[in-house]
């Protein structure tokens, strides 16, 4: 019976059906149907998402999907954001763009997050790719504006250039003049990480204002006020804008002429940027201020009686970023007056001082959770909290996806009760069902553990440092925590035993990274001979792991699931089992 | 890949070591090894109390223990948004200060002025009031709306903003107060 049913419909009536299921998840699940459907599907499918460069090579996504046209990868393990994987770990997207440029001669989107990128592959991206539209470089690094030139000189249909936080080695090259008078296409454009020296006003200026459909764009910190007023003339249809070097003094007629230019941008829903930004001269963006829905002023050292007004200005705002300058009475007046925000992010203005640089508590973020209703996203920087007040925040947010705690001091405990936080975020996990990312911190016990591994039954990425007593305490996330796909451990005492009782586990998981903890390379190595399809790595550049005595520590370990084997690009201080040294890069 | 997978789903270490009722939904099958190493449990966990000390190290004290970390691994933040990078300055001088009533005091670049014009003017925005020092003329009539400044200087005594030559100040000050009048 089946089998007549699926051979009545044709190919082309598959096809078609096909085309409305975009998200991987279902195309995955659709190609494991019955083998027609996954030949079918492997045809028509156009996106591919590889969370990690080293999973699967080039060579196997093109033998499988010969019809890509957008791709996305990832390379570096998360923790590379806070320094603790060191220069030249790996990747690299050269192989990956040579591949492609020979089997997608249409693939038109790139999205790349903390990978290698070089003038060569930015140069063979804009050679090979007719139709290229699409380039995204999120924390990347390795190129220079000669390769962005290249881009500029050759893409006559790119619509999104995005170089977020990436690192960009300026070779004095104009590039942006390199986009030709007739290129008219530029719809998003995120330059916000580039240095003074590397952009030109006048060529931003023209590229602006010949680009009817720009939406999205985010300057650098070197452009001056007045600058900033022209290019939003410019562009009065932007939905999302970031720039603004603030000059010290209030002088009336910039005054007029920002608030003049903000007052003509109608459509203007996000802003960001605000470096160095006055009080005095926030008044200009309230004419858009009742529309916007997203504010970063993370970079901004405004204090907390005028981020108060700005808020009170912005009753459709869902996500915010911020200092802890807003502190406790800001985040009061932002409950009250932002009902429909979802994401909030605090970072701390002064994180390397034992005292507090404003007065943020745990109550302020309890204000938060009790009055938006549709708070679903938090990343939070304080230096106390409570398990009473994580207790509330879970019972009155149990619809939260995301929390991100940070207690700056490590091991801090609850400065009411001198308690572990293990009660407070076992009720985040009990209470928060769609949890599907949770970091800790402050002091914690085997038994925070236990709590996830028993409720965070959707938790899919789990960051800890500092916590716990013993190997049971990252038994209990591995053998509970079904959805696990990422977790990354620093300084905690978790070792051989947790990690060798759930060997499996690492399989279904995309990665694991630990440093600092107690794992013996005699476990990694054991790990890697019975896990064929892990490539288990031990970074440590204090030399070969086996020349120091059996019961010393490896100093950071990257597990990885992989169905390409081991790479072969890893750099002299990443040691694997093997011990083929034909397989190192040559220095 | 060409190998065939353990069916496993543990490792036995030669120091087996049952996790109690919390064990996975997996069977545990032991794996019988006889690799010729013997892997011993790693040892209680040992701070890094030799860790080596470098520029921009701090010292927090875990589990009675000083461990160190560097600056630029913790706390958890891009550099980005955990050190602002001034491009014009190559030196900053940070000072607290003070205002009556406000237990908690913030922090100011002095480096970032170039006079005391400059730095009043500052004040003035961060505390929303208006300042006293040696040079500022005051309305007398409307007194509760100033604040004198006072700086400690090296000797541990408060001195009125404003008296010596703006790079002897810099030199001299320690913490900023401002006071009621």
């Amino acid at each position: 019976m089946p089998k007549r049913l699926a051979s009545s419909l044709s190919d082309e009536v598959l096809e078609h059906v096909f085309s409305f299921i975009q998200s991987e998840k279902d195309r995955n699940v659709v190609s494991a149907v019955c083998k027609s459907w996954y030949e079918i599907e492997r045809w028509c499918r156009r996106k591919i998402f590889v969370g990690n460069c080293y999973a699967v090579s080039p060579e196997m996504v093109i033998r499988r999907f010969p019809q890509v046209r957008s791709i996305e990868l990832k390379g570096k393990p998360h923790f590379t954001d806070f320094n603790l994987v060191p220069d030249g770990w790996g990747g690299y997207v050269l192989p990956w763009i040579t591949e492609m440029a020979g089997a997608y001669p249409w693939l038109d989107e790139i999205r790349l997050k903390r990978m290698v990128v070089t003038d060569e592959s930015l140069e063979l991206i804009a050679k090979s790719f007719k139709d290229f539209k699409v380039l995204v470089l999120a924390s990347c690094e390795g190129f220079s504006t000669d390769g962005l030139a290249a881009i500029a000189a050759s893409c006559k249909n790119l619509r999104e250039l995005d170089l977020r936080e990436s690192e960009v080695d300026d070779s004095s090259v104009h590039w942006l003049s390199h986009f030709p008078e007739t290129y008219t296409s530029m719809v998003s454009l995120n330059i916000s990480c580039l240095g003074s020296g590397e952009v030109s006003f006048s060529a931003l200026e023209r590229l602006v204002s010949r680009c009817p459909n720009l939406r999205s764009l985010k300057l650098n910190r070197a452009v001056p006020l007045d600058k900033t007023a022209n290019i939003l003339r410019l562009a009065p249809q932007l939905v999302e804008f970031s720039a603004c070097t603030y000059s010290a003094e209030l002088r009336s007629d910039v005054f007029s002429n920002l608030a003049g230019a903000f007052s003509n941008c109608k459509e203007l829903r996000s802003l960001s940027g605000f470096w160095d930004v006055v009080p005095d001269y926030l008044p200009a963006i309230y004419s858009v201020c009742s529309r916007l829905t997203s504010l970063n002023l993370s970079y901004a050292t405004i204090l907390s009686p005028d981020l108060i007004k700005l808020v009170s200005h912005c009753p459709s705002l869902q996500r915010l970023l911020v200092l802890d300058y807003i502190e406790d009475s800001g985040l009061e007046a932002l409950a009250s007056n932002c009902k429909d925000l979802q994401e909030l992010r605090v970072f701390p203005s002064d994180p390397f001082d034992a005292e507090p640089n404003a007065s943020l508590t745990e109550q302020g973020l309890v204000a938060v959770s009790l009055g938006c209703p549709k708070l679903q996203s938090v990343l939070y920087f304080c230096r106390r909290m409570s398990n009473a007040a994580l207790v509330t925040i879970a019972q009155n947010r149990p619809n939260l996806n995301r929390f991100r705690l940070c207690i700056i001091e490590p091991n801090t405990a609850d400065y009411l009760t001198g308690e572990p936080f293990d009660v407070g975020f076992g009720a985040i996990v009990e209470h928060c069902k769609a949890l599907i990312r949770l970091s800790l911190s402050g002091l914690l016990t085997d038994c925070v553990f236990e709590y996830i591994g028993k409720y965070a039954k959707k938790l899919e990425m789990l960051s800890v440092a500092f916590a716990g007593d013993s190997d049971l305490g990252l038994h209990h996330v591995l053998s509970g925590c079904e959805s696990l796909r990422k977790l990354e451990i620093r300084d905690c005492p978790f070792g051989d035993k947790a990690l060798l009782t759930n060997a499996a586990k690492l399989e279904t998981m995309q990665s694991l990274w630990m440093s600092s903890c107690s794992v013996s390379f005699e476990a990694c190595k054991l790990l890697s001979q019975k896990m064929p399809r892990l490539n288990v790595e031990v970074i440590d550049e204090r030399g070969p792991p086996d020349s120091r005595p059996e019961n010393c520590t490896v100093d950071k370990l990257y597990i990885y699931r992989s169905v390409a084997g081991p790479r072969f690009d890893m750099p002299p201080f990443v040691w694997t089992k093997d011990e083929d040294l034909a397989l190192r890069l040559s220095p | 890949m060409g190998r065939p997978t353990s069916s496993s789903s543990s490792i036995d270490s030669p120091n087996h070591f049952a996790f109690s009722s919390t064990a996975s939904s997996q069977r545990d099958l032991t794996t019988d090894l006889r690799l010729g190493l013997s892997i011993s449990i790693a040892p209680p966990f040992v701070r890094y109390l030799f860790f080596p000390i470098a520029y921009g190290t701090d010292a927090f004290t875990v589990h009675n223990q000083k461990i160190y970390i560097f600056r630029e691994q913790w706390p958890p933040m891009k550099a980005a948004v955990a050190e602002e990078e001034h491009e014009c300055n190559s030196s900053t001088f940070y000072v607290k200060v003070y205002m009556e009533g406000i237990p908690i005091g913030r922090k100011l670049d002095l480096l970032a002025h170039e006079s005391y014009y400059d730095l009043i003017r500052t004040l003035e925005h961060m505390f929303h009031t208006n300042i006293i020092w040696a040079e500022a003329e005051m309305d007398r009539d409307h007194y509760e709306k100033y604040h004198v400044l006072t700086y400690e200087d090296k000797e541990g005594d408060w001195m009125m903003v404003g008296d010596v030559p703006w790079e002897m100040f810099l030199s001299a000050v320690r913490r900023l107060k401002i006071s009621k009048c």
